[in-house]
């Protein structure tokens, strides 16, 4: 079993809130929900904030329905059968993602048969298309052991979600289910630790940017 | 319509706001739903939500036979999946509103849904709730309206923006001429605020 208490990197509160709110983007949505699927506190969190957007649909100035709105309701629900499903207990305890898990719409296959693209040694990345009505650009980035990206900045926000393995930067040391939830003020370079491969699923909303000539180099390269 | 409601339900407990009072009718009209698909319980769901639900699909742009079309959708869905309702885990507000919220999402053609369906059963259990998230969620509820009220108003305002009116923050920041710092900080202080009267703060 997952023990949930090692995780110890979460996303901003106003990070939790723009989900619940529903105006993240399709890319950090599904960050921020993969890591709900392996937090208990943060789903906690989530469901404050969305009592909070009950609220404040209570206090909604409410526009009158059209005349015929509840007997047209009516008709539409007589030929709809109510559901009758009741919840069974599964665990989504690793990253096998069962049908609903939140990365499995995009991973049909699951993350053993995921086709990565070499993009510098010891790092390789597959894009993931997850272009919601706003922009934003899913990736997962395997970061073999001992290799370190580049020294970046982040153009707006970063969402970085471990999967597997862990790495170490200047914001500290990441391990799965942690999530670094970074913006512009934060320069990094992160160090894949440990025996395996690190995996991230990663959100941008903008380009990084790199600080060093090495990364500016590299950048195109990456595609990041 | 909605004063009735209010007027009803205020007898039993001088001390509670007419807005809490609702909030309980709400729940146990909906747990009566769940339990026998009670359809005069529902017609009094639908006279409350309806017409909220079209109001914030509204302020988000949608036109108003749109927004009616959708908001019946909303109820559609509320209907479907009362049985999924768990009173002990969230408000008939909130589950409608994360109901309406999500098919916002869909309608905005997020086909792939990122979000998380609250009642998916394949999550991992939770922890424990800590000793003053043991509160019922009615009371939860009350102190999150409470604290919601009680704010200043350019963080009232900010919050609005962002649950209501669907802003991103930087569209905050432009809609109201501020920094996108200051509206994060807005955020982020009214958040510690509410989450502080919740008093389980999680560290």
């Amino acid at each position: 079993m997952t023990s949930l208490s090692k995780i110890s990197h979460h996303p901003k509160p106003e990070t939790l809130a723009a989900y619940a709110a529903g105006s993240l983007d399709e890319a950090r949505g599904v960050v921020i929900a993969t890591h709900l699927s392996l937090c208990g506190d943060c789903r906690l969190a989530v469901r404050d904030f969305e009592a909070l957007g009950g609220v404040c649909l209570e206090a909604v100035e409410p526009v009158a329905m059209n005349e015929s709105a509840l007997a047209s309701f009516w008709t539409r629900a007589g030929v709809q059968e109510r559901s009758g499903r009741t919840a069974s207990k599964l665990a989504a305890n690793d990253f096998e993602l069962d049908a609903a898990h939140p990365l499995a719409s995009y991973l049909k296959d699951g993350i053993d048969s995921i086709e990565w693209r070499a993009v510098a040694p010891g790092l390789s990345q597959h894009v993931i298309p997850a272009e919601g009505y706003r922009p934003g650009v899913l990736r997962l980035l395997k970061i073999n052991p001992g290799v370190r990206i580049p020294k970046h900045t982040h153009g707006d926000e970063e969402l970085t979600l471990i999967l597997r393995g862990s790495y170490t930067d200047e914001v500290g040391d990441f391990a799965r289910g942690d999530l670094a939830d970074l913006d512009n003020e934060v320069i990094h370079a992160p160090l894949a630790t440990g025996g395996e491969p690190c995996i991230c699923l990663i959100a941008t909303s903008a380009p990084l940017r790199f600080k060093t000539l090495v990364g500016r180099v590299v950048q195109p390269f990456i595609g990041l | 319509m909605f004063g009735n409601l209010a007027i009803n339900m205020t007898g039993d407990s001088p001390s509670r706001s007419p807005e809490t009072a609702t909030a309980d009718r709400m729940n146990s009209l909906l747990i009566k739903v769940a339990a026998d698909g009670d359809r005069e319980a529902f017609n009094v769901l639908f006279a409350f939500f309806a017409p909220r639900i079209k109001g914030y699909l509204m302020k988000i742009g949608a036109a108003a036979d749109l927004a009616d079309d959708l908001a019946q959708e909303a109820m559609l869905r509320v209907w479907r999946k009362a049985r999924l309702f768990d009173p002990s885990k969230a408000s008939a507000s909130t589950w409608i509103f994360t109901i309406a919220r999500n098919l916002r999402i869909d309608a905005a053609r997020r086909a792939a849904k990122p979000a998380l369906d609250p009642n998916e059963p394949t999550l991992l259990p939770e922890h424990e709730p800590l000793a003053d998230a043991k509160i019922g969620i009615a009371a939860r509820d009350e102190r999150i309206r409470a604290a919601f009220s009680a704010l200043p108003s350019a963080q009232y305002e900010v919050i609005r923006l962002h649950f209501i009116e669907d802003m991103t923050h930087s569209e905050i920041a432009d809609h109201l001429g501020l920094a996108l710092g200051t509206v994060k900080s807005r955020l982020r202080l009214a958040f510690e605020k509410i989450r502080k009267d919740l008093g389980d703060i999680v560290e």
